[in-house]
């Protein structure tokens, strides 16, 4: 059974790096422009993992992951969640992990540690 | 009496700098240094400037270093700067290797050193990386610069771009220490003060930058403030003699210094120069308030965690997580090193006691690295007669708003 990975951003440069690396790796991917977006596909599709984007151009990604955190869909409620942000804002680390997040990333994403982040939660299927 | 760059060749090398490439600290990947260049934009890592050794060996023998003007320039063929005349020189470098035998007497031990920083120009070894960082600016036709910072950096910086007649802008939080704020506002930057840290100031930084074209001098986000710094490794392993102390400590907020002495080490061993195969056990310093290395150090970790609402009075060592986190982790482990967490009241408590035992006054990040050193004693991770360094980055003069 393969690992899929939801990435919400829209940003098509990070889209694109965080694409390339994870399907190296072996991971399904699926991405989302917007956050209301994203909550569709979460809900749609067997997701293992959220890459979340905070600075969205709908909803934020605070208000993506309270509702993920209050879906109805079980594995969604407890699914993991990294947000990955611009850290733009003051506090978008806190925000982000008191909004549900399990983890926090500013960018520049440093692949590595995407890498050591994301295979803590599911492992590498390669 | 230093002056540079008429004099700066020296009869054996007509080189300025051997400067070849640049190579991606995660990836291998390898990036022209004729260019700009931030960070590898494959994986996101900090760029490292890699120089032509074999020839530098050939060509340069340590000896020759020694009778040069004073100052980091006269280690040039290290240095990625290629023209002399783009030398921005404000007389740093070559700041005193101090002993403290009183402070020394007192923890019963017989050789233990001070690196004073704050002999730099604006006060802080800040200069180091921003007189590297400038002068290749300068060199590769940048125009305006900017710049998040939690002080000293930020003073340096504007120091430095007045000098090479570079447009500076400078993001630092509302509550830097007054005098960072007046040193860089008197040289002529513009300085907009950020409701946060400097990770907040960072994020501002970045869209600032990608919208109106300044270039981003943030801490490992460009390959050359780490040459700048790695300097003070040089200067260590020329003061004793080529063979290098047991320990050093070394306050971490960004870690360039740490990771620049520890590059410094590598360069000089392929060189030849160093005496012995002997590397120092690297401590690196953190406040209790903010510990993101102490912490990744202990759980085993390659990155850090962004560290909550960090807070400490030694505003150089408030940085949540450094671009750098895993250069900083690696070169610690390596070096067989260790991480500790200190308080801000003993941090105090030994500003006091540098002051008064040896007539040091340290910045509250110089100060840490004695209540680090004290903490490794009772841990009895120090033997006596260990060769210890310990890091003063800056003056206490800069941070006179915290002893109202």
């Amino acid at each position: 059974m393969g690992k899929n990975i939801l990435y919400i951003e829209d940003n098509p440069d990070n889209m694109l790096l965080v694409k390339r690396v994870l399907q190296s790796r072996g991971y399904g991917f699926l991405e989302a422009p917007n956050g209301v977006e994203g909550l569709a596909k979460a809900e749609e599709n067997n997701v293992d993992l959220i890459l979340l984007d905070i600075n969205l151009p709908d909803i934020d990604g605070y208000e993506v992951a309270r509702r993920i955190r209050r879906s109805s869909k079980t594995e969604l409620a407890y699914i993991p969640i990294i947000a990955i942000t611009a850290n733009a804002l003051k506090g978008d680390a806190e925000k982000a992990l008191e909004a549900g997040c399990d983890v926090y990333m500013s960018k520049p994403i440093n692949i590595r540690e995407l890498w050591a982040r994301v295979e803590a939660f599911v492992a590498s299927p390669n | 009496m230093a002056s540079y760059p008429q004099s700066i060749n020296s009869p054996t090398s007509q080189v300025t700098s051997y400067l070849v490439k640049l190579e991606c600290s995660g990836c291998g990947e390898i990036f022209s240094a004729g260019e700009v260049h931030t960070f590898c934009p494959d994986c996101q890592s900090p760029l490292l400037a890699r120089y032509d050794l074999e020839t530098i060996r050939s060509r340069v023998d340590r000896d020759d270093i020694r009778p040069r003007p004073r100052g980091m320039w006269r280690w040039h063929e290290l240095l990625p700067v290629m023209a002399p005349e783009n030398f921005v020189f404000l007389g740093e470098g070559d700041t005193a290797l101090l002993p403290v035998p009183n402070v020394g007497k007192l923890l019963g031990l017989s050789n233990l050193y001070v690196k004073d920083e704050s002999s730099n120009p604006t006060g802080s070894f800040k200069a180091r990386g921003l007189a590297a960082a400038i002068s290749k600016a300068k060199e590769l036709g940048i125009k305006k610069v900017i710049i998040p910072t939690a002080g000293n950096a930020g003073g340096a910086m504007a120091a430095y771009a007045a000098r090479a007649g570079i447009q500076a802008l400078i993001y630092m939080p509302r509550d830097t220490p007054r005098a960072n704020i007046q040193e860089s506002r008197m040289a002529g930057a513009e300085v907009v003060l950020v409701d946060g840290i400097i990770s907040d100031a960072a994020g501002m930084v970045g869209v600032k930058a990608k919208a109106e074209g300044w270039f981003d001098l943030s801490t490992f986000k460009e390959p050359y403030r780490l040459e700048g710094k790695k300097i003070m490794g040089f200067e260590l392993a020329e003061a004793f003699g080529w063979e290098l102390p047991d320990v050093i400590i070394y306050p971490t907020g960004g870690g360039t210094g740490l990771v620049g002495m520890w590059k410094a080490f590598e360069e000089l061993q392929a060189l030849g120069w160093l005496s012995n195969a002997k590397r120092p056990r690297m401590v690196s310093v953190q406040a209790e308030g903010c510990a993101p290395v102490v912490k990744a150090f202990e759980s085993g970790a390659s990155f850090c965690d962004f560290w909550l609402n960090a807070h400490t009075l030694a505003s150089g060592l408030r940085v949540p997580k450094s671009f750098a986190d895993e250069l900083i982790l690696k070169d610690v482990r390596a070096s067989n090193g260790t991480a500790v967490a200190v308080s801000d009241p003993d941090i105090q408590a030994a500003q006091r006691k540098l002051c008064q035992l040896e007539g040091i006054f340290p910045a509250p990040e110089g100060a840490a690295t004695l209540v680090a050193l004290e903490t490794l004693l009772k841990q009895k991770w120090i033997k006596p007669d260990d060769r210890i360094v310990l890091f003063n980055t800056g003056s206490g003069l800069k941070y006179l708003d915290q002893l109202d």
